[in-house]
């Protein structure tokens, strides 16, 4: 697998901080129990707000919730339901912010989670590029590896649609 | 899990109203689309391409057996999971004899394990099996010596030879002498049943292999040139005793089905619908009876257990885990 | 799990919940269906009823049932439809 097969994207970053098997198995393409619960139902609603054209703004690739401005500069904010993967959702924001930063574009990060009254902001800091080119690298040494990271049994298996695969 | 149709009556499938529609002279029938995984085709049915073009886009699959009750083919819609790394590893460990003798030899063992399984427990049961039983575990002692593909179909094959051969002492029904192995057309009443079993038994293999990413035309013990489809051959030898002849064993020791279900028809005997059905019934009960997994934590289908025998063999492929077969617990 | 699903809705809107519901589950008599259902297709039906119904005039009733253990299923007269693997 020659570099350039590989771009790491939001995606990637999102499952890195949930689990890393999940990285190895997405990054070659072996996709989780397409039978599963929150598989059907992840797709059902994809494809149903995309009929009905959330408003959502595109940035190329990236899509984000709402995009507004305020006295320090651009807002880019995404909604979501739970905050239960919050470091997920935080390092994916940030990377999006970094993108485009990279295209010269400077914004600030917000997520909201109307369900549970919770608003956090997500600032490029020097240190959270860091952390995110470090989690860069280290999701192409996951994916180059010729065997995914073995599994281990954590709370978020009891929902996970691989955990048939994993623990077959 | 999506439920299977089985389809004796003479009729036309439809695409309507956006879900499936059957109609015969007898009845006019909508199904829920989204909860049908399969179709299995006794009767002469007719359909356009409409439907199968509605099928592929909800990722039914479709199995059509003869008149005489023989499999003759599938629709088996454009694979819609793909893995370049899952296909490339699995063509690679084909390729490779060493690799492939591995793995056909656990699919050889997980069948003659099973098998032991089902003589252990009529042993028990009903006696005078202990010496086929020695000799099967004489030949598993052996497989580890097998180095080619042929000798170990040799031993499969005298391992099943041995497991026949005590059918009557297991099913104690006169009306249903085993005889000998015969197919295409099988000549007595338990060879018709036998060769029902085992084509349902692959076909539904088949509907597993299509919702993981393994390509079903690479077997390992079953050569993969020439055959449509060999890997659900495969993996249908370790399920056939604990699933297909452990339904047999039940429908006639209930006598659910008699030799009064069967016809003449040239060379060979055939059943008719009606022992059909309660074939594919108990089959189908039989496939949703659940046993509890200790990986998983919870009461698991045998179904199910055919999805994680395919899951075992990509982790296998990608190099993750050597695969061991399922071994029925009692 | 297991449900029975009943409908009074506007007459404009009969053929579309009729529909909806037909790729879901099994059309017994008018106005209802039934049949086992997994919980993703519970709420992908659920879903597609609400963006059809409206609420001020319709009304659709599902009862759930986990098992059918403890139940039977009585039939007076013809039976019309049903859930069944063989036809």
């Amino acid at each position: 697998m020659p570099d350039n097969e590989i771009n790491v994207g939001g995606t990637l970053i999102w499952y890195y901080y949930v689990c890393k098997r999940e990285v190895w198995l997405m990054g070659r393409q072996i996709t989780a129990d397409q039978d599963d619960t929150n598989v059907i139902l992840g797709r059902f609603f994809a494809e149903q707000s995309y009929g009905r054209e959330k408003k959502e703004i595109a940035f190329g690739h990236m899509k984000f919730d709402v995009v507004r401005k305020d006295r320090h500069g651009l807002v880019v904010a995404e909604v979501k339901k739970s905050s239960k993967h919050i470091k997920s959702a935080k390092m994916q924001l940030a990377f999006y912010l970094w993108e485009l930063s990279q295209k010269g574009i400077k914004a600030r990060g917000e997520l909201l989670f109307p369900k549970e009254k919770r608003r956090e902001l997500v600032e490029l800091t020097d240190e959270l590029i860091d952390n995110l080119l470090e989690a860069k690298r280290d999701i192409l040494r996951i994916i180059y590896d010729s065997i995914p990271p073995e599994a281990e049994k954590k709370q978020i298996c009891r929902n996970c649609a691989y955990a048939e695969f994993c623990w077959s | 899990m999506k439920k299977t149709i089985y389809i004796f009556n003479d009729g036309q499938l439809k695409r309507k109203g956006n879900t499936l529609y059957f109609e015969s002279e007898e009845q006019k029938k909508y199904l829920p689309v989204e909860d049908v995984g399969e179709l299995m085709v006794f009767g002469e049915v007719s359909l356009n391409k409409k439907f199968l073009e509605f099928a592929s886009q909800k990722e039914i699959i479709i199995h059509y057996f003869s008149y005489y009750g023989y499999y003759m083919g599938s629709f088996y819609p454009r694979e819609h999971l793909n893995s370049g790394h899952m296909i490339l590893k699995q063509a690679e460990h084909y390729l490779d004899e060493e690799e492939r003798i591995r793995i056909a030899r656990q699919f050889v063992s997980g069948a003659a394990r099973n098998i032991r399984q089902v003589l252990r427990y009529y042993n028990n049961r009903v006696g005078g099996i202990s010496e086929t039983l020695n000799r099967v575990d004489e030949v598993i002692m052996s497989l580890d010596d097998c180095h080619d593909i042929s000798r170990l179909m040799a031993a499969e094959g005298n391992i099943r030879d041995r497991y026949y051969r005590v059918f009557d002492i297991i099913t104690r029904n006169p009306d249903f002498p085993f005889e000998e192995r015969s197919r295409r057309p099988p000549r007595n009443h338990l060879n018709t049943l036998i060769s029902f079993g085992n084509s349902l038994m692959y076909t539904i293999v088949l509907s597993e292999i299509y919702r993981t990413h393994l390509d079903p035309r690479i077997g390992y013990l079953h050569a993969t040139n020439f055959r449509r489809f060999s890997l659900n051959l495969d993996l249908a030898e370790i399920f056939k005793p604990i699933i297909v002849d452990r339904v047999i064993f039940s429908v006639l020791g209930k006598k659910m089905i008699t030799v009064n279900d069967f016809e003449e028809e040239g060379e060979g005997i055939m059943m008719k619908d009606r022992a059909r059905k309660t074939f594919v019934q108990e089959l189908d009960a039989k496939l949703k009876t659940t046993i509890k997994h200790k990986g998983i934590g919870r009461p698991v289908s045998y179904r199910r257990i055919i999805r994680l025998e395919l899951y075992k063999l990509e982790k296998h492929l990608i190099g993750e885990k050597f695969y061991e077969p399922f071994i029925a617990q009692w | 799990m297991f449900v029975i699903l009943v409908y009074d809705v506007n007459v404009k809107r009969v053929v579309k919940v009729l529909k909806t519901s037909r790729k879901y589950l099994h059309w017994v008599q008018n106005s209802v269906l039934e049949g086992e259902i997994s919980k993703a297709n519970f709420h992908k039906l659920k879903a597609e009823l609400r963006s059809i119904i409206n609420d001020e005039e319709d009304s659709v009733i599902i009862y759930v049932f986990r098992s059918l253990q403890y139940s039977s299923r009585e039939i007076m007269g013809i039976e019309k439809g049903g859930q069944d693997i063989f036809l």
